[in-house]
């Protein structure tokens, strides 16, 4: 959880449109290596948006978005600026990794081989090689004993776990998590934030869009608070949440309070 | 009975030309629907439209307007004289390749989105994907209708004996010429038909059941 390495996504004055909606409204964000970072905010502020555009799955429409030093969205060399091409960009998505809100696994292979696809067609490794890394990362997400199940046999504790490994396995320069544990059942959402707490601990860098204040807490090196597209506060995750002093984010602090309170402290 | 027997040799030669038609027809619609079907969803723009309106076209003509156009019409527009065996199977190809191609769309369509993108976030690209996960997944959801498609060429069939060939159908009518005995003689092929279609539909509950542990 240190965090003065280099930095590896550098975001600058990024902006996106959905039509008419200004969804992303000129952000501005580093994150070393090894650092976590987390990124809360109101259900339309932009946060997932800005994530998905870290890993090209959304263009933004201006500014910039450098992974290790690499234009994500744009090619810039020899003076032009061009979208990228697909190849182009399916190149950089194979140096991030990222980790859905609804898993997303791959149902006709099973929890191995929903691991192996991109070690062995997109990082060119052998079958066995393939199966050995997969079968490393699946342990140490707790799934030893799950390597050749198929997820609809999983739970979504399990199949998120999964979806972990599938990412990391890939040896990402940053790992992006999107609400990872919205859709999992209360009770399951403690055994796939172990594994990302392990993670964070082995040096992984990651953004992390969550709802859970507790685990961005204890986990993050920085909190960043977005609004209408935009990075309202960010700091020391002590800092933003304990002594909130931005009047959008302490309504937005109390309202998870009292959402909680009402659900009978979970 | 005994007759229906006696002419099992001669309508075992109108079977293979009918399994010969249909299996051609299955092959090559097949492989243009699928084609045509990926391109319907993946490509955007006038490929799409002109997709559609082909599908639209073909699905509002009756097949048999489609064969005699091909044999007696075709020919007239481009020069080149077709036999009956081809004229016959390019029409039915013809036919259903729009079918096979609504078919493909639709099962490729409905496969979730996020699929798409759990393949892109680890760097597959559009190839890789379309093979190892949206073609395996779709496959599912596409082999069940497909085989009705089968069982609708099979039948299908039965109209090229109009352009005069000796199919099935034709031999049939053939016996029943020399004979004046109908009813056996149909009832046999009636059989053979559905013996052929029964087994296609058999082999799709089979296919349905082995892919039955994939839920998305």
């Amino acid at each position: 959880m240190t965090a003065n390495g280099a930095v590896i996504v550098r975001i600058r004055r990024v902006n996106k449109s959905f039509g008419p909606t200004q969804v992303l409204n000129g952000v501005d964000l580093d994150v070393r290596r090894g650092e976590v970072v987390s990124v809360i905010g109101p259900s339309g502020s932009g946060k997932t948006t800005l994530l998905r555009c870290v890993n090209a799955l959304e263009h933004y429409d201006g500014g910039s978005i450098r992974l290790d030093g690499v234009e994500v969205g744009f090619d810039e060399t020899g003076g032009r600026h061009r979208r990228r091409k697909e190849r182009e960009l399916s190149a950089i998505r194979a140096e991030t990794g990222m980790v859905f809100q609804m898993f997303f696994l791959f149902p006709h292979l099973t929890a191995a081989e929903n691991v192996m696809l991109g070690l062995r067609k997109v990082r060119g490794k052998s079958k066995a090689e393939a199966r050995a890394i997969a079968e490393r990362w699946l342990t140490r997400v707790g799934l030893a004993d799950k390597f050749d199940s198929y997820p609809s046999q999983l739970s979504g504790g399990q199949q998120q776990r999964v979806g972990i490994a599938r990412a990391v396995a890939m040896e990402p320069k940053v790992l992006l998590l999107d609400e990872i544990t919205s859709a999992l059942d209360p009770e399951l959402v403690g055994e796939v934030l172990a594994v990302v707490r392990q993670l964070a601990d082995d040096g992984m860098t990651m953004i992390v869009v969550t709802h859970e204040m507790a685990f961005a807490r204890e986990v993050s090196d920085l909190v960043v608070f977005m609004d209408g597209g935009r990075i309202i506060v960010e700091g020391r995750p002590a800092e933003v949440l304990e002594n909130p002093r931005h009047e959008r984010l302490k309504s937005f602090l109390s309202r998870l309070d009292s959402n909680r309170r009402r659900e009978g402290g979970g | 009975m005994e007759l229906a027997l006696y002419s099992l040799p001669f309508l075992w030669q109108g079977v293979l030309i009918s399994l010969a038609v249909s299996v051609l027809v299955t092959v090559l619609s097949l492989a243009a629907g699928v084609a045509l079907g990926t391109a319907a969803t993946f490509v955007p723009g006038p490929v799409r439209w002109i997709i559609r309106i082909y599908c639209d076209i073909i699905r509002g003509i009756p097949v048999l307007v489609l064969i005699f156009t091909v044999y007696y019409g075709l020919s007239l527009l481009v020069g080149v004289n077709f036999n009956n065996f081809m004229a016959a199977s390019i029409a039915l190809t013809v036919f259903a390749a729009a079918k096979v191609t609504e078919t493909a769309r639709g099962a490729l369509q409905s496969i979730h989105f996020g699929q798409t993108e759990a393949g892109k976030a680890i760097g597959l690209g559009f190839w890789m994907r379309m093979i190892h996960i949206i073609f395996p997944l779709a496959l599912r959801r596409f082999l069940p209708p497909w085989i009705n498609i089968v069982t609708d060429i099979v039948k299908g069939s039965a109209l090229v004996s109009l352009v005069g060939i000796v199919e099935l159908m034709m031999s049939m009518k053939q016996v029943i010429g020399r004979t004046y005995e109908p009813m056996p003689i149909y009832i046999v092929g009636a059989m053979i038909y559905f013996a052929i279609n029964y087994s296609l539909s058999g082999l799709s509950r089979r296919l349905e059941a082995r892919y039955a542990y994939i839920r998305e």
